[in-house]
């Protein structure tokens, strides 16, 4: 072995040409093969079907951060973001003109958990048959609930929603001046007198009761009129409602 | 669910007979709408004094907390809309969301300016306030604070703040001097030149101020009257600061150099008989603010280790309370008039000055500014309603006024300067 052998050769020393144009060219040669098949495998398999029925996953990023140390000065907290999804009050499909014969409260859809098989669209032939079949169409769901009132109290359900739904919705424009007393505001009460027509319409709001404080009086009236028009009221409600009223009581 | 049902459908009227009642409750209590349309002037004189007039007016109903000026772009009113109920388009201002609406008409007869203002209810249309007020002719702006009070009263049933006196220190030169204003800072007229004069505070009656001032070369504690001479009140030949009259305005408490540490004194408004309070040799106690009963006082000692607050008894000194706990660096305590909160400046832990106030009774800390630069030096309003303070969040160190709860933060209306330990007096 000679000394020269074991000399390191330079990484600048010049290398012969022929192998590096040789390894190119198979690099290349390799590569364009590898493309053209991913370019085929793709024209001939398709992707994973989009349903674009189907509904987002929506994700929400939680951060639970570590309480703040006690011994530190507080801070302002930002004020979280609006929920994502908020209950519209609004979305009550409107129902068709009161009919002349109104169904009774007994008549009044039962809790979707005790629906009956025959609601089912796979029956073809009941499919078929039920254009014809008038009278079990008109027959009324006699079955209840488990826990249900025997005499049906779907409609006071009813009624009850709709109250919450119009007092959740004049308490999002009941709006007071910052400018009464302290010691005033625990006495002011009022009563607005507010007449809804079947479609939901404002038919008229009069001050029943004034509290005494002009600021107050018109926060209120001016509540009424800014959260009007409501959903239509339920059936049995709309003849009070157009005609005797409902009568909104505030309080601070 | 049922009782949740009969609830709503509560005990049906006489008159309504048929007609459930709904109870609606949980009110969002918001700033009154209120426009307030540019002064009337009815002559030339008026004319001239008008702008300072609106400008005084404007700015105290901006920052009075309880009102949303509007901007008076969107008004939809003909400007030379009557003054009177029957010639006001009520409509126009409810259009533009307006609530109440103020006008003031202006006229000058001779040396004196009169003034007139009135209050509507835009909804009813309804007169709800008049008030005629006559002062010199060179004095619009005090017009115009005497009518925002009257307006403040009106709706707070409260006294209003703006015809109260603001002390406060502007950096001259090497030099710094005291002033004493208008609570905007207005009409401030030079108090103590000439020297270093800090930490003013504004006399029980409201036309002199009591400051400390170095130029006998020592820290020492003066009184002054608005063009009067300096007297001294404390003449112990230590080094005196931070002066504070008790609410009735019959004593001063102040903090005196003792040894390593600075003890509290309380003394006769004339600064004798004074009494200690304290009694830590190795601790400096300072800053001491009266409660509004005048029984308490609280106090920055480092006792503790940091600056911290406590509240002593007046009657008995021994009975000390330590009041935070939260923060390394809490000082400059102002107690509110209302009794309820002390404001304090802290440093935080991102080593800016902010602005804090502490309950007496439940010790909770709220923090009332954050994130605008440094916040120093509250001081309350005589009603207790609104805060003054320092901030650098503009650049300059300049004079700020918030709500007590930290709302509605506005600049006064002062030159470019640097200014710092305002307190707002009667």
């Amino acid at each position: 072995m000679t000394k020269a052998a074991f000399a390191p050769v330079s990484l600048l020393a010049r290398r012969p040409e022929g192998p590096l144009y040789r390894f190119l060219f198979w690099s290349a040669l390799v590569h364009a093969v590898l493309f053209s098949l991913a370019v085929v495998w793709a024209e001939i398999h398709e992707g994973p079907a989009i349903d674009l029925d189907q509904k987002p996953i929506k994700a929400t990023l939680v951060r639970q951060g570590t309480p703040r140390d006690e011994k530190l000065l507080p801070r302002i907290e930002q004020p979280p973001p609006p929920p994502l999804e908020q209950k519209a009050p609004e979305p009550v499909p409107t129902p068709a003109p009161p009919k002349p014969v109104a169904p009774s409260p007994v008549a009044a859809p039962a809790p979707p958990k005790t629906k009956q098989s025959g609601e089912k669209k796979a029956d073809p032939r009941q499919q078929l048959m039920g254009a014809f079949d008038k009278m079990s169409k008109s027959k009324p769901d006699t079955t209840g609930a488990a826990d249900g009132d025997p005499n049906g109290d779907a409609a006071v359900a009813e009624g009850e929603a709709y109250y919450a739904r119009l007092r959740s919705q004049i308490t999002r424009f009941y709006d007071v001046s910052q400018t009464i007393p302290d010691a005033e505001r625990i006495r002011l009460t009022a009563q607005v007198a507010v007449f809804i027509s079947p479609a939901g319409q404002l038919e008229r709001a009069r001050l029943a009761r004034s509290s005494g404080n002009d600021l107050f009086d018109s926060a209120v009236m001016a509540a009424v009129k800014r959260a009007a028009p409501f959903s239509p009221p339920p059936t049995h409600l709309r003849d009070n409602l157009e005609k005797y009223g409902v009568v909104l009581m505030f309080r601070p | 669910m049922r009782t949740l049902a009969f609830s709503l459908l509560l005990c049906p009227l006489v008159a309504l007979a048929q007609a459930p009642v709904i109870e609606i409750s949980g009110a969002n209590f918001r700033p009154l709408p209120i426009a307030v349309p540019l002064p009337q002037a009815l002559n030339d004189g008026a004319r001239t004094v008008a702008p300072e007039f609106d400008d005084a007016f404007f700015f105290d109903c901006s920052a009075a907390g309880i009102f949303q000026v509007l901007d008076r772009k969107s008004y939809l009113a003909d400007a030379r809309e009557g003054f009177t109920a029957s010639t006001i388009t009520f409509s126009r201002w409810a259009d533009v969301g307006a609530e109440a609406l103020v006008k003031v008409q202006l006229s000058v007869d001779g040396r004196e300016l009169r003034g007139e203002m009135r209050l509507f209810t835009v909804s009813s249309g309804k007169e709800e306030l008049r008030l005629v007020h006559v002062v010199p002719l060179d004095q619009p702006r005090k017009l115009a604070h005497f009518f925002a009070d009257a307006l403040y009263r009106q709706f707070t049933r409260e006294p209003g703040p703006f015809q109260s006196h603001l002390a406060f220190v502007r950096r001259a030169g090497r030099g710094k001097d005291v002033y004493l204003g208008d609570w905007d800072g207005k009409r401030a007229v030079p108090i103590a030149q000439g020297s270093i004069n800090l930490l003013p505070v504004v006399g029980p009656q409201g036309d002199s101020v009591a400051f400390t001032s170095y130029k006998s070369g020592k820290p020492a504690l003066y009184l002054q009257r608005a063009g009067g001479a300096a007297t001294q009140l404390v003449s112990s030949g230590a080094m005196v600061t931070g002066a504070a009259f008790s609410p009735d305005g019959k004593r001063l408490a102040y903090s005196m150099a003792q040894g390593e540490g600075a003890q509290l004194y309380v003394a006769d408004a004339a600064g004798g008989n004074p009494q200690p309070l304290t009694d830590t040799p190795f601790f400096i106690n300072s800053s001491p603010t009266w409660s509004p009963d005048g029984k308490r006082i609280a106090f920055v000692s480092n006792r503790a280790g940091t600056p911290q607050l406590y509240v002593l008894s007046v009657a008995n000194p021994k009975d000390v309370r330590r009041l935070t706990f939260q923060g390394n660096y809490n000082q400059t305590p102002d107690w509110s008039p209302r009794g309820d909160l002390i404001a304090f400046t802290a440093r935080d832990e991102r080593n800016a000055f902010d602005l804090f106030t502490v309950n007496v009774e439940t010790g909770k800390v709220t923090r009332l500014t954050q994130d605008q630069g440094n916040n120093q030096e509250p001081s309350f309003s005589p009603n207790g309603r609104l805060i003054v303070f320092n901030s650098n969040r503009t650049g300059a160190s300049m004079l700020w006024v918030m709500t007590a709860e930290g709302q509605n933060q506005k600049m006064l209306p002062l030159e470019k300067g640097d200014y710092s330990t305002p307190d707002w007096g009667p």
